[in-house]
C-alpha cells in the first residue's frame, strides 16, 4: 500500500501504523505522519481543486505555508469539522477523517474545471468586470453566484463543542522557531540563566535539522544533537518548550500570541482538554528565528500534482521517509535543489534531470550529478508541463541569452522546483520593522526595528546551517544580555553544511506566447503572471492596488509563497526596482487561526459577564424572565401559571397600587461621598442645592455633562454633614463614579472628599404599596417610622429584621415607599422575612417591566429611555431640579447657551392615544399632519409607552419639537398600515397632586 | 460555586471561599498619613502594593491615597474627626477566595495579564482577572488570595473552576 515509503527512514515510527480516510479510502500511514505525508507514501499527489479554475492540485511544501493542500478534517463527531486544515500540517491517527474540497462530483473528476476552459473570462478583476448589469441581476443571480463560488472547503454547520483556553505568560526570551537558530539562542539565553519559551509550529522540533541529518554538529549527527539539544533545554527549569505553537502576531510593547495546538493530533484527548490555547506572553526581549521559505518558480503548467517545491521532497525523505515519486525532475535556480536531486538520488529515486537556468552552476555539483547518473542542464529553462492529475512529463529547453531552443519533453512523475529563499519576516512586518532590499540575494531583509527584538538565522539572509547556528547563539546571548542576563554566545563545528547560493529570476523564459501560459504565482487564489502584467497594463501602479485586483497574496497563506514573485513580475511590467514598487504588508494571524481560540473563555456561561444580584437566586426558583440591564441580569416579571407578560405586569402593578409590592434594587448604583468637603463637591457635581440638605434627608439628584445634557440621576441621602449616600441608575454606576473622580482629580484636588463606590455592598429591597409601612414596621428597631417622625424623603439608619440596615422613605412608584439597604450578605435573609411577613398584607414581587410602568405612571423619567444625550433640564422639564441661587456646576454654563434655549428643540411631554386600547411604539416616530405629502417631517418621537393598569388605558411618554407648547393638541403616528392619533398632555398621568405620598 | 469553603481540588491548586473580614476603604492625603498611622496603630504603607500587618489589623495600600483595610470582626477603627479622610466599609462588597498550592500562580494566570513574579510575597495589587477588577494579595509563595466585586463571583468562580479542571486534565 505504501509504494513510496523507504523501510527504517525518517522520523516516524515505521512500528506504528495508523489509517485514517481521505474521501472515503482508507489510508494507512505511520505514527508521526502528516496527512500530506501519509498519502504521498500511497502515491497520491493530488489532494485539491483550485480555488477559480478548480484546476487539480497537489501538495506543493512540506510546512505551514502551504497553499493547494487544504482538506476538511473530522475529528470524531460531525460537530468537530475543519474545512481548510493544510494536510501538510495536520498530524495523523486512527480514525481521522479528511475530505478534500472544491470539487464536485469528485476529486478527479469535477465538473467546476469548466472555469479553466473558460479562463479568458476570469482574468484578473473579473469580479468587477463581469458583475455590473443588468441591476437586476445583483440579488438574483451575481451575488448567489459570487457566495458560492467564493472560499474553499465548507463551512461548519454545528456549533463547536470543544473549548479553548487562555493564558498570560512573562518571559525574559520568547524565541519563535526551533530550527538551528532558535536552538542555538535557546542555548545562550538559557545557559545565562535568563527565562525562555521557545516555539515552533510543528509538531517537533528542529527545523531545517529534521531534513538535513548527514549535517554533524560538534561531532554528533545533526539528529542525535537535536535530542541532546532539546534533552538539555528541557531538562532546565528556566526553559519552556512549546511545539505544535504558532506565534500569530507580535504586537506592541513586545507581546505575542501564540496558537497551541493541543488536541487535534490525538485520538482520544482528555476529557477537559481545551483544544486550543492562546498565550499572551509579554517577552523582554523577542528573538525571531523564523527561518526562511523556498520560492517556487513561475512557469507554464507549474501547478500540477507532483510539482513541488525541492525543499518539501527533500523534508517528506528525511522527516517521513517518504519518495515523492519514482523518477523526479529538478528545476532551480539555486544550489540546494541540487543536493535535494543527490540525496533523493541517493535514496533510491531515479532523478532525470536537473534543469538549471544558471550556465555558471559549480562544476563540483554538475561533476556529482554525473556520477550519480542525473543528467545536468544548466543554461536550461521549462517551458511546458503535461499530465492531467500528476505531472507525466516536462518540456525543457536550452537558453542562450534571450533566446529560447526548441524544447524536448522528459518523462517525469515529479518536478521539483526551487526559486530561491525569501526570509520569513511576517512577524518583524507585525511590528512595523522596516524593511531593505538586499540586491545580492534579491531579498528584502529586516532593517530598522521598532520592538525590543533580536532576528537571527535565514529569516535575516544568513544561509546555512553553520550561520545560522552562530547567529542565533549570538542572538539569544544578546537577548538574555539586554533581559539582564550575563550571557555568551557558544560556538558550533559544523561538517556536512550545504549553504550553496542561486540567483533570482521572475519567471522562467519560454518559447511559447506568455499570454496564454498559464503559470501560476498564487496557487491559492490562482493568479498568474499574465494576470499581474494585465494589472499593470490596467493602470494599476502601487503593489496595493495590483494585489487587490489580481488577489495576489490575499489567500490564507497571505503570499507566503506568492508575494516576493509577483512583485518581481510587477516590478519588470511597471519597469522599476523592487525595492521601489516595494512589499505588501502581513498582517497577524500568521496562520489561519481558529476563532475559538480567539475567543477563549468567553463562550456559554463565560461570553460575558453576568452580574447577578444576592436575590437573584430567589427570582429564578420563582420563574421570573430576566432581561440584561449593563452587565446585570434583572428580573423582568414573575409570571404565574398561565400569564404572559401583559397579564403579569398588569398584576404585579395592580398589587403595588392596591397592597404591596417587593422589588430588588440592589443593581442601583451607590457611592459614598465622604469628606468635609463632600456637600460643596455635590454642590458642584449635581444640578440641586445640597448645602442646607439636613442629615437625615434625601434629594433627587440631576447630573448633567459639561454640554448641559442629563447623564444621570439618582437619589442622594445626607447621613452626616460629611457623609452623603449617593444612588445612580443601574447602568449609569461606573460612568458616574469616573466622571466625578475625573472632576475631583483634575478640577479640584483641593477639596477633601473621597468616592468609594458601595453599589455591592448593599442589597436593596424597596417595598412600595399603601400597605409597606404596615409591613415593615413590626421587622424595625430604632426609628419611628411614622409620617410625622419619618416623612416621605427621609434617611435614617437602624435595623430591619436584625439586620443593621440604611433606611430610606423614597417612592419611584407614586407610593408610599421604602428601600431598605443591608449588608449585601443578608440580602437574600431579609428578602425571604420581608415575604413571609408580607403574605398578610397581599405582598407581590414585582420586576424591571412594572416598575417602569408605575414610574411612567407618574412621569419620572428614566436616563436613557427618556432621554438620549441631548436632552436638557429644560427639555426634560425638570427645571424645578436646578438649584437657582447655586453660582455654578457642572453644564450650568451651557444651559444658558442660544441653542439651548432657542425654540425648536425636542421636549418631553405625555401622549394619550384617541384609542384607550392602543398602546403605541416605543420609538414610533411622530408627525403634525398626515396628509402631508411623503415624506413627512417628523417633530419627535414616542420615548416610553405602556399599558396603564391602574388608569385603564395606554400612556406614552415623547420628545417633541417645542412640545410643551402643544398641551391638548393632536399629533399622529405613522405606523404600517395605519396611523394612530394621539393627543399631548402633561407627563403625570396618575395621582398629579401626590396624595398617595401623604400617609 | 459560591458556597462558603467549598474547595475545588486539583492538580496543585485549591481554591477556597473565605469566610468575609471586616474590610474598609480608607482614604486620607498622604501629608496625613502620620495621624493615621498613630490612630490606627498600624504603619500605613506608602507605596503602592505595601502591605502591613499589626495584630489583627493590616492595610493593603492601592494608591496614593487610598488603603484597603481588613479588621477583625467587631474592631471597628475610627480616625480624629478633625482629621479629613473618609472610611467606608465595604465589607460585603467583596467576595475573596484564597487561592493556594505549587500552581496558583499558573491557574491566576488564565485570566491575570501581571506578571505573578513579579509580586513578590506580602505584596497586592489592583488588577483586572479577566474582564473584571480585582485586588489579588500574595500571601505567600504559593499562596494568593484574590477579592472581586460580589456580582462577578460566579463568572470569577466559574472561570476558576474551568481552569483547574484544565490544569487537572495535564494539557
Amino acid at each position: 500500500m505504501s509504494r513510496y515509503r523507504i523501510p527504517g527512514k525518517g522520523r516516524i515510527d515505521h512500528a506504528r501504523p495508523v489509517r485514517f480516510t481521505f474521501d472515503g479510502r482508507v489510508i494507512e500511514g505511520r505514527q508521526g505522519d502528516t496527512v500530506a505525508s501519509a498519502l504521498l507514501a500511497s502515491g497520491i499527489h493530488l489532494m485539491g481543486r483550485s480555488f477559480k479554475y478548480h484546476r487539480p492540485r497537489g501538495v506543493v511544501s512540506a510546512g505551514s505555508e502551504e497553499p493547494n493542500a487544504l482538506i476538511g478534517t473530522q475529528r470524531g463527531g460531525p460537530d468537530r469539522f475543519e474545512p481548510n486544515t493544510r494536510a501538510t500540517m495536520q498530524e495523523v491517527w486512527d480514525g481521522l477523517t479528511t475530505e478534500s474540497q472544491n470539487k464536485w462530483p469528485s476529486l478527479a473528476f469535477d465538473l467546476g474545471a469548466i472555469n479553466d476552459r473558460l479562463y479568458m473570462l476570469f482574468s484578473a478583476g473579473f469580479y468587477y468586470k463581469t458583475f455590473m448589469w443588468p441591476k437586476a441581476f445583483w440579488d438574483k443571480v451575481y451575488e448567489p453566484f459570487i457566495r458560492r463560488a467564493a472560499g474553499l472547503g465548507r463551512s461548519p454547520a454545528l456549533p463547536d463543542p470543544d473549548h479553548y483556553a487562555s493564558r498570560n505568560l512573562h518571559c525574559d526570551v520568547l524565541i519563535v522557531g526551533a530550527g538551528p537558530a532558535g536552538l542555538a539562542a535557546a542555548l545562550s539565553a538559557a545557559r545565562a540563566g535568563a527565562q525562555v519559551v521557545l516555539v515552533d509550529e510543528h509538531a517537533e522540533m528542529g527545523g531545517t535539522l529534521l531534513s538535513e541529518p548527514q549535517l554533524r554538529i560538534d561531532g554528533a549527527g545533526a539528529w542525535d544533537w537535536l535530542a541532546a539539544t532539546l534533552a538539555e533545554l528541557s531538562a532546565l527549569p528556566n526553559v519552556r518548550l512549546m511545539s505544535r505553537t504558532t506565534a500569530i502576531g507580535y504586537y506592541h510593547e513586545n507581546m505575542v500570541g501564540l496558537c497551541q495546538r493541543l488536541t487535534d493530533h490525538l485520538a482520544s484527548p482528555p476529557a477537559d482538554a481545551p483544544r486550543e490555547r492562546l498565550w499572551r506572553v509579554r517577552a523582554k526581549q523577542v528573538v525571531l528565528a523564523q527561518g526562511a521559505i523556498e520560492k517556487p518558480l513561475v512557469f507554464d503548467g507549474n501547478d500540477r500534482p507532483g510539482v513541488m517545491l525541492s525543499g518539501a521532497a527533500q523534508t517528506f525523505l528525511h522527516r517521513f521517509g517518504v519518495k515523492v515519486g519514482d523518477r523526479p525532475v529538478v528545476v532551480t535556480v539555486h544550489d540546494s535543489a541540487w543536493h535535494t536531486a543527490f540525496d533523493l538520488a541517493a535514496a533510491g529515486m531515479k532523478v532525470a534531470a536537473i534543469v538549471d537556468l544558471r550556465n555558471d552552476v559549480a562544476p563540483a555539483l554538475v561533476q556529482q550529478a554525473r556520477t550519480l547518473g542525473i543528467e545536468p542542464l544548466p543554461g536550461h529553462t521549462v517551458t511546458g508541463t503535461t499530465g492531467r492529475l500528476r505531472v507525466a512529463s516536462v518540456r525543457v529547453a536550452a537558453v542562450s541569452g534571450s533566446q529560447v531552443a526548441s524544447g524536448r519533453r522528459i518523462a517525469c512523475d515529479a518536478l521539483l522546483m526551487c526559486g530561491g529563499w525569501t526570509p520569513s519576516l511576517h512577524l518583524f512586518s507585525h511590528t512595523k520593522g522596516s524593511l531593505r532590499w538586499d540586491a545580492e540575494t534579491g531579498a528584502f531583509l529586516p532593517d530598522r526595528k521598532t520592538e525590543a527584538c533580536q532576528i537571527a538565522g535565514a529569516g535575516r539572509g544568513l544561509w546555512g546551517v553553520a550561520a545560522a547556528l552562530d547567529d542565533g547563539a549570538k542572538a539569544g546571548a544578546l537577548a538574555a544580555s539586554a533581559a539582564g542576563r550575563v550571557a555568551g554566545a557558544g560556538t558550533f563545528a559544523v561538517s556536512g553544511d550545504r549553504p550553496g547560493r542561486g540567483v533570482v529570476v521572475r519567471e522562467l523564459p519560454t518559447d511559447g506566447n506568455p499570454g496564454r501560459a498559464k503559470a501560476f504565482v498564487d496557487y491559492q487564489n490562482d493568479v498568474t503572471a499574465k494576470d499581474i502584467r494585465l494589472a499593470v497594463r490596467e493602470g494599476m501602479r502601487s503593489i496595493e492596488h495590483v494585489k487587490r485586483y489580481t488577489t495576489n497574496g490575499m489567500a490564507t497563506d497571505q503570499g507566503k509563497l506568492s508575494n516576493i514573485n509577483g512583485l518581481m513580475i510587477a516590478s519588470e511590467a511597471l519597469q522599476k526596482p523592487a525595492p521601489e514598487v516595494g512589499l505588501t504588508t502581513f498582517r497577524p494571524p500568521y496562520t489561519p487561526t481558529s476563532f475559538g481560540a480567539l475567543a477563549g473563555y468567553h463562550k456559554d456561561d463565560h461570553f460575558e459577564v453576568t452580574r447577578r444580584t444576592p436575590i437573584d437566586a430567589w427570582a429564578d426558583a420563582q420563574g421570573a424572565v430576566f432581561e440584561p440591564v449593563a452587565l446585570w441580569r434583572r428580573a423582568r416579571y414573575f409570571p404565574r401559571a398561565g400569564e404572559d407578560m401583559h397579564k403579569a405586569v398588569a398584576r404585579e402593578c395592580r398589587a403595588v397600587r392596591s397592597a404591596v409590592g417587593m422589588f430588588d434594587a440592589s443593581t442601583l448604583g451607590k457611592i459614598e461621598v465622604v469628606g468635609p468637603d463632600a456637600a460643596t463637591f455635590l454642590e458642584r457635581m449635581y444640578t440641586n442645592p445640597w448645602a442646607k440638605l439636613q442629615p437625615g434627608r434625601c434629594r433627587y439628584g440631576l447630573l448633567l455633562g459639561e454640554d448641559g445634557f442629563i447623564r444621570d440621576d439618582g437619589v442622594i441621602g445626607r447621613l452626616a454633614d460629611d457623609r452623603f449616600h449617593v444612588t445612580t441608575t443601574t447602568g449609569g454606576a461606573a460612568r458616574v463614579l469616573n466622571m466625578m473622580e475625573d472632576y475631583l482629580q483634575t478640577e479640584w484636588p483641593d477639596l477633601n472628599v473621597w468616592l468609594t463606590s458601595t453599589t455591592e455592598q448593599w442589597a436593596v429591597v424597596a417595598l412600595q404599596g399603601p400597605n409597606a409601612r404596615k409591613l415593615l414596621e413590626p421587622l424595625v428597631e430604632g426609628l419611628d417610622l411614622s409620617d410625622a417622625a419619618f416623612p416621605h424623603m427621609a434617611v435614617a439608619e437602624c435595623t430591619v429584621a436584625g439586620f443593621l440596615a440604611r433606611l430610606f422613605r423614597v417612592s419611584f412608584t407614586g407610593e408610599l415607599g421604602f428601600e431598605i439597604n443591608v449588608p449585601a450578605r443578608h440580602g437574600r435573609a431579609l428578602w425571604d422575612l420581608l415575604w413571609q411577613a408580607g403574605q398578610a398584607h397581599g405582598v407581590t414581587a414585582y420586576g424591571t417591566e412594572a416598575m417602569h410602568v408605575l414610574r411612567a405612571e407618574k412621569g419620572f423619567i428614566i436616563v436613557g429611555q427618556d432621554t438620549d444625550g441631548t436632552v436638557t433640564p429644560q427639555d426634560a422639564g425638570l427645571t424645578w431640579a436646578i438649584g437657582k441661587a447655586k453660582p455654578d456646576f457642572v453644564g450650568k454654563r451651557s444651559l444658558m447657551r442660544p441653542d439651548i434655549v432657542a425654540r425648536g428643540r425636542k421636549q418631553l411631554v405625555g401622549l394619550l392615544t384617541d384609542d384607550p386600547a392602543t398602546v403605541l411604539e416605543e420609538g414610533a416616530q411622530i408627525v403634525a399632519d398626515p396628509s402631508k405629502p411623503l415624506p413627512m417631517r417628523m417633530i419627535g418621537h414616542v420615548t416610553s409607552s405602556y399599558w396603564s393598569e391602574a388608569l385603564g388605558r395606554s400612556i406614552a411618554m415623547a420628545l417633541i419639537e417645542d412640545g410643551h407648547d402643544l398641551q391638548g393638541k393632536t399629533l399622529h403616528v405613522p405606523m404600517e398600515g395605519r396611523t394612530i392619533a394621539a393627543r399631548v398632555s402633561g407627563v403625570t398621568f396618575y395621582d398629579p397632586e401626590g396624595q398617595r405620598l401623604k400617609v | 460555586m459560591t458556597t462558603h469553603d467549598r474547595e475545588f481540588r486539583a492538580a496543585g491548586v485549591t481554591v477556597g471561599e473565605l469566610a468575609p473580614r471586616l474590610r474598609f476603604s480608607l482614604r486620607l492625603r498622604p501629608d496625613n498619613l502620620p495621624q493615621a498611622r498613630l490612630a490606627l496603630g498600624l504603619d500605613l504603607p506608602e507605596k503602592i502594593g505595601g502591605l502591613v500587618t499589626a495584630g489583627q489589623r493590616r492595610a493593603l495600600c492601592l494608591g496614593p491615597d487610598e488603603w484597603m483595610l481588613d479588621c477583625a470582626e467587631g474592631d471597628r477603627p475610627a480616625l480624629p474627626a478633625g482629621l479629613p479622610h473618609a472610611l467606608v466599609e465595604v465589607t460585603d462588597r467583596e467576595v475573596t477566595w484564597r487561592i493556594s498550592g505549587p500552581r496558583a500562580a499558573e491557574l491566576l494566570s488564565i485570566g491575570i495579564a501581571r506578571d505573578l513574579a513579579a509580586l513578590s510575597p506580602g505584596k497586592g495589587c489592583r488588577t483586572a482577572f479577566g474582564s473584571v477588577q480585582a485586588v489579588l494579595l500574595r500571601e505567600g509563595e504559593d499562596s494568593f488570595t484574590l477579592s472581586v466585586w460580589r456580582s462577578f463571583a460566579s463568572h470569577v468562580a466559574g472561570l476558576l473552576a474551568i481552569g483547574q479542571r484544565e490544569l487537572a486534565c495535564g494539557l
